[in-house]
């Protein structure tokens, strides 16, 4: 292990976060661009969604493993733990990315979320005021409790993310225990918090956008796709900096071995919750539930459409191929394939994402707008545009402090992490 | 010697002797030999140059075959053997096969893999040759020992018994089979 790696504040990052900057404002222009010449801008509007809600994912998932870390007192995790808290800087750029669909929804109501609008023709049956499922959800279904809620999320990932940042860091110069047992506490309570927020917010930014379905598998469909984008990332961020040189004699085999095992486990819940969403409503047979679905598979002839082949990579790329690919040791501990593995899955999350999202945009006959459509460019902008902020956020906040939490109680116990 | 031995047991005080002295017997090609330490050694299995375990591939062949169990099982006996139409599905299909496929592979796995670490660990055993040797008790306590077994390739008695000794074990003995 190399001393100076390990006591010397990491090397300074500030040409590559400018960079990030810089295409993130590149992308965030060409789908403000979009929005102003488009013909489409409704399609404009759901695909940055899609690109604010990927990359708040990622940023709940680093949150997630941050706290499930204290909570269980983890030795492993203490040196990657660190990055992860520097990912949670993205959380107040992330609110501020968020806040031009708020106002879109003060400003159009209906316009994203079609509930926000009472006089929103819904196709067949009369409009969203004369509703009788509208009605029995609009306690919950209103622009104040959507605006109020969402502020009530970044608030509590804000809140959260400052009170673990700021216990780590400030371990890190006065090497006091009490910071450990304070983390423990933010975790204590974080995680209900954590767990019932990003659950909401699921349930308000994504599935109100068919308001008339159920499925109380949603919020955990959402968490298990979180923590697996935390994962991945984590797995970028570990090879980044093991192949910069930060990371030498740090990390090991056996760290890669146990972020690839998580990444497994991960998998196979992710599987299990969204087969068992999908499962339940096959069997059951509601017309209520099983309408979701079905935009996702059929036009209103019955002819199949886009969405049923995009369905079946997910079910494919989602789940079988990473699953016997993480089955591999050698795969895991090989920091080039589990790199590989990392971005595939990053790449389907947003897939999973699109095929949540996008199928709200209907065509005149009531049916899903395809999934191959010039959509696809500004989801594309939108991700880069968010995610240029968000790496910008994690390279700005990854100087700051030392490269890794040197004065962590369990940091001998992660160098040598064996299992 | 009239009783043929069943090899050389080799003592070791410390732990970076054991760990330097199983380098030098792997390096020199021995491939029946073990170590036996009161406590794990981090890196000991690297020194002694064992290779992975085979365990998940039995594993893996396990929960295929609980896979494939389940899913034959539910078309079997809903539609092959006796055909029964419930709650208007199909006769088969693997989306209500799925759950039972699902936790047999889980169940099939779980029986793979502890059959497969008894069976390649080749426990159960009541008997070994090393319970004969009077300070075998030590192995539990406070030292270490490297026992090289006669049916090596390699094994020859005053060879092996220069290696130990270069290695640094003290009383080495020829273990009665």
């Amino acid at each position: 292990m190399s001393t100076a790696a390990t006591t010397a504040p990491a090397t300074p990052t500030a040409s590559l976060a400018g960079r990030a900057l810089a295409v993130g404002f590149a992308g965030l222009a060409l789908t403000a661009l979009g929005a102003l010449i488009s013909p489409d801008r409704h399609g404009i509007a759901m695909s940055y969604l899609v690109g604010v809600t990927y990359w708040t994912a990622i940023a709940i998932g680093m949150l997630l493993m941050i706290l499930i870390h204290h909570i269980t007192d983890s030795s492993w995790s203490v040196v990657l733990r660190r990055q992860w808290e520097h990912g949670l800087a993205a959380f107040k750029w992330l609110a501020l990315l968020f806040l031009p669909l708020l106002v879109l929804a003060w400003l159009k109501p209906g316009y994203v979320w079609p509930w926000m609008d009472l006089k929103h023709e819904l196709h067949g049956h009369g409009t969203v005021g004369t509703d009788i499922l509208y009605q029995k959800k609009a306690v919950l279904l209103n622009l104040p409790v959507f605006t109020g809620a969402t502020i009530v999320f970044f608030l509590s990932w804000i809140g959260l993310s400052a009170w673990l940042r700021k216990a780590s860091f400030t371990q890190d110069s006065d090497g006091d225990v009490k910071w450990t047992y304070s983390s423990r506490k933010a975790a204590a309570l974080g995680l209900p918090v954590a767990a019932l927020t990003l659950t909401f917010a699921a349930i308000f930014w994504v599935k109100s956008l068919e308001y008339h379905w159920f499925s109380t598998m949603y919020g955990v469909w959402f968490f298990a796709n979180c923590v697996r984008g935390a994962l991945c990332s984590g797995v970028l961020i570990m090879v980044w900096l093991y192949h910069r040189g930060d990371y030498r004699g740090i990390v090991n085999s056996n760290h890669f071995h146990s972020i690839g095992q998580l990444m497994l486990a991960f998998t196979v819940f992710w599987a299990y919750v969204t087969f068992s969403q999908y499962f339940l409503i096959w069997n059951a047979n509601v017309p209520e539930e099983t309408f979701w679905y079905n935009l996702r598979e059929l036009n209103h002839d019955g002819t199949t459409n886009q969405w049923w082949y995009v369905g079946l990579v997910i079910l494919f790329g989602h789940f079988v191929v990473p699953f016997l690919l993480l089955l591999s040791y050698r795969f895991k501990v090989t920091p080039h394939i589990i790199r590989r593995i990392a971005c595939w899955v990053l790449t389907i999350i947003l897939i999973d994402l699109c095929y949540n999202i996008l199928p709200a945009l209907k065509d005149g006959h009531g049916d899903s707008r395809p999934f191959l459509s010039v959509n696809l460019l500004w989801v594309l902008t939108s991700v880069i545009g968010v995610g240029g902020v968000c790496v910008w956020a994690y390279l700005r906040s990854f100087p700051t402090t030392k490269l890794i939490p040197t004065r962590d109680p369990r940091i001998g116990e992660c160098l040598s992490h064996h299992d | 010697m009239a009783a043929p031995s069943y090899g050389l047991i080799a003592t070791f005080e410390t732990a970076p002797e054991i760990y330097h002295a199983a380098q030098v017997v792997r390096d020199a090609g021995y491939r029946n030999w073990d170590v036996i330490s009161p406590c794990p050694l981090h890196g000991l299995d690297k020194a002694m140059g064992l290779r992975r375990s085979i365990v998940p591939r039995i594993s893996l062949a396990g929960g295929i075959t609980g896979f494939c169990t389940g899913m034959s099982l539910i078309w079997w006996t809903g539609a092959y053997d006796y055909k029964l139409t419930v709650g208007g599905k199909p006769l088969f299909s693997p989306m209500f096969a799925f759950p039972v496929s699902y936790e047999l592979t889980i169940l099939f796995t779980a029986f793979a893999t502890i059959i497969g670490m008894f069976v390649v660990n080749g426990l159960p055993r009541h008997y070994h040759p090393v319970l004969k040797y009077s300070q075998i008790k030590r192995g539990m306590d406070d030292a270490f020992f490297i026992v090289i077994e006669a049916r090596d390739p390699r094994f020859n008695l005053a060879n092996t018994t220069a290696l130990l000794e270069k290695a640094g074990g003290k009383e080495i003995k020829e273990l009665e089979a």
